[in-house]
């Protein structure tokens, strides 16, 4: 009866193993995928230096009294560093985000994986969804203080307002589009609809689950700033408005290019983890 | 051929990018127009200056008022040549960014009043070790407080911030907070919601600029006439209104002002002129070096000024030839 659910995961098992047993298969694949590696390495870095290069330029010109060069910038991130007040700052702007991640994650998966399944939770839920998606939420902050303050509550809500609608929807229409002829091919076999679920739906919908989940950390990063730049400024949105207030201009970037560059490298390293944990067909292909 | 045009588009991406960053903000340059950044929405508290703007128009000036989402947005736009007149008290920003801009009119003196809640405190030294609710950091409603706290002699516990009078008042009146600092509208409001409840601490000789007007020192030479003209009609209206406060109420049906304002606040016009008239809220020169001097000393305790405020000088924040140029032309 478990047939073929097994046989699925035995297709990957040599996979896994290779990944696993590491470089005795891998390397000559390897040595190839190094050099285009290596290639697209230098191109990356050749555009990081022109966008830097642009930036100091543009702050020499300079093209407004109030744009810092790029340099004075990296220094202001550096003093700030020092002085202990941006990691201070991060450590106060992660409590809202990772809780409201955390939230949006566990309650907006489970929440799409049942829309998926079931009608009557599509019906109910997909509306509200759709319209928390499509509407500009950074007008409804304020409305979130009128009910719950200006305190934590509120700032996680706002991560929340932002994340939670589009890891519902991509794990809502990641389930709806599983390949029927998978699920055909298990009900053929007789699997249980927990069977189905767990070893036919849930691993082909896995993909754009998790691409749901970036898509929704990066909009958790959105919410954050704004709620800390409209609600109080604590954490990252202080810096920001502080900073802008008494006119350091070069430590407002610092902080502004620092959360750019936490939200990206925290996004592709969930990529590279989702690949290494869940993909080992695409670290193959894609390393 | 995949890889050539990757490259292509990055490569397009890239120039486009540094186009963009390099690209400098185009400055308007219109004669006899003046384009005046509020850092703030017009409110009762803005109307002489609207005042005075519409009798400007009178006399033939092209005056044109947007009101930005804050006072630090008001100055970029000035700094970016997008508008020619800002108001505010960029200190900072003058200060730092060596941007060629110039204070030339004082419009009004900060007025804030330290309140507490009467059953807890009594007076400063109640405070401290205690919590007292400030606008921001680096505001002066921050100033005010740590000003008096050098003055007495006491430490707060800690200093925490809540953006907006009317929250804070809003907090007071629930009971949230103990200590803090309102504007004149919100202590009113205190004032008449719960009486006796709440004490007002007493603040001598704090005195700094809160509202003034700044400009591009190469906008003040090239539409000198124009600056002047404006600076003449905020002298009689400023005068005007102290001299007669009810005059202001008048004046908004005249040019039909502020018409959004609901009824039941339309009372709260006199008493807000009145009450700043008393207080000299609003100055009638234009600025003076004292003035400025008051203002380097305060704005060095909220941050906003850096160094030994003694040895800032008046004339790399301020030019005073326009006040000058208007008290002259007014005869005074």
């Amino acid at each position: 009866m478990t047939e073929l659910p097994r046989a699925s995961f035995n297709e990957r098992a040599p996979a896994r193993a290779a990944v696993a047993e590491g470089d005795g298969i891998a390397v000559p694949l390897r040595a190839g995928a190094e050099r285009a590696g290596d290639h697209v390495f230098w191109w990356r870095l050749a555009s990081i230096a022109i966008v830097c290069g642009a930036w100091e330029i543009a702050g020499r010109i300079p093209i407004n009294y109030a744009f810092p060069s790029f340099f004075e910038t990296a220094l202001a991130f550096g003093r700030m560093i020092a002085d202990g007040s941006l990691p201070k700052a991060y450590v106060s702007t992660l409590q809202p985000l990772l809780l409201g991640i955390a939230i949006s994650a566990g309650l907006g998966i489970g929440l799409g994986i049942l829309m998926g399944l079931r009608r009557t939770a599509e019906w109910f839920g997909a509306p509200v969804f759709i319209v928390l998606q499509s509407a500009p939420v950074a007008a409804l902050i304020p409305l979130i203080t009128f009910v719950y303050g200006i305190g934590l509550t509120s700032k996680t809500l706002a991560v929340i307002a932002l994340a939670l609608p589009v890891i519902v929807l991509n794990s809502y229409k990641a389930v709806r589009n599983v390949n029927p002829s998978l699920v055909a091919m298990a009900r053929s076999f007789l699997a249980s609809r927990w069977q189905q679920i767990l070893r036919i739906i849930l691993p082909d919908a896995s993909p754009l689950i998790f691409a749901g989940l970036r898509l929704g950390i990066a909009a958790g990063f959105i919410g954050v700033v704004l709620a800390e730049l409209l609600i109080t400024p604590t954490g990252i949105g202080d810096l920001i408005t502080y900073h802008r207030s008494v006119a350091d201009y070069a430590e407002m970037y610092a902080v502004i290019v620092s959360i750019i560059l936490f939200s990206a490298v925290t996004l592709s390293v969930l990529q590279k983890l989702e690949i290494v944990l869940f993909r080992p067909e695409q670290r193959e292909a894609g390393a | 051929m995949q890889g050539l045009l990757k490259r292509a588009v990055r490569l397009g991406a890239a120039a486009a990018l540094a186009v963009a960053m390099a690209a400098p903000v185009a400055a308007e340059a219109a004669e006899g127009k003046i384009h005046v950044a509020l850092g703030d929405v017009p409110s009762i508290e803005t109307l002489n200056l609207l005042i005075a703007v519409e009798r400007a128009k009178e006399r033939g000036l092209d005056i044109q008022v947007t009101p930005f989402k804050s006072e630090d947005v008001a100055a970029q736009a000035v700094v970016g040549g997008q508008a020619d007149v800002g108001v505010g008290t960029p200190y900072a920003m003058i200060q730092k960014v060596k941007a060629p801009i110039r204070l030339f009119y004082q419009m009004s003196n900060l007025r804030f009043f330290p309140v507490v809640d009467a059953s807890v405190y009594k007076d400063w030294k109640d405070l401290n070790g205690k919590e007292v609710v400030v606008h921001s950091r680096g505001s002066g409603t921050e100033a005010i407080m740590k000003m008096m706290a050098q003055r007495n002699g006491i430490e707060y516990g800690s200093i925490s911030y809540v953006p907006g009078s009317e929250v804070r008042a809003g907090a007071m009146l629930q009971g949230n907070i103990k200590a803090t600092v309102v504007d004149a509208a919100n202590r009113r409001l205190l004032e008449e919601k719960a009486p006796g409840k709440f004490a007002v601490l007493p603040m001598e000789n704090v005195n700094a600029t809160d509202e003034a007007l700044f400009a591009n020192t190469e906008f003040l030479e090239r539409e000198a006439d124009a600056v002047t003209v404006l600076a003449e009609e905020l002298m009689k209206t400023w005068r005007e209104i102290n001299a007669n406060p009810a005059v202001a109420a008048e004046l908004r049906k005249k040019y039909n002002l502020l018409p959004d304002l609901p009824a039941d606040e339309e009372g709260e016009i006199v008493a807000y002129y009145t009450e700043s008239a008393e207080s000299k809220a609003f100055p009638e020169d234009g600025g003076n070096p004292g003035a400025v001097k008051a203002d380097f000393e305060f704005y060095a305790v909220s941050g906003q000024l850096e160094g030994d405020p003694a040895s800032l000088k008046v004339e790399d924040f301020w030019t005073f030839e326009v006040a000058e140029r208007a008290r002259k032309n007014l005869g005074q």
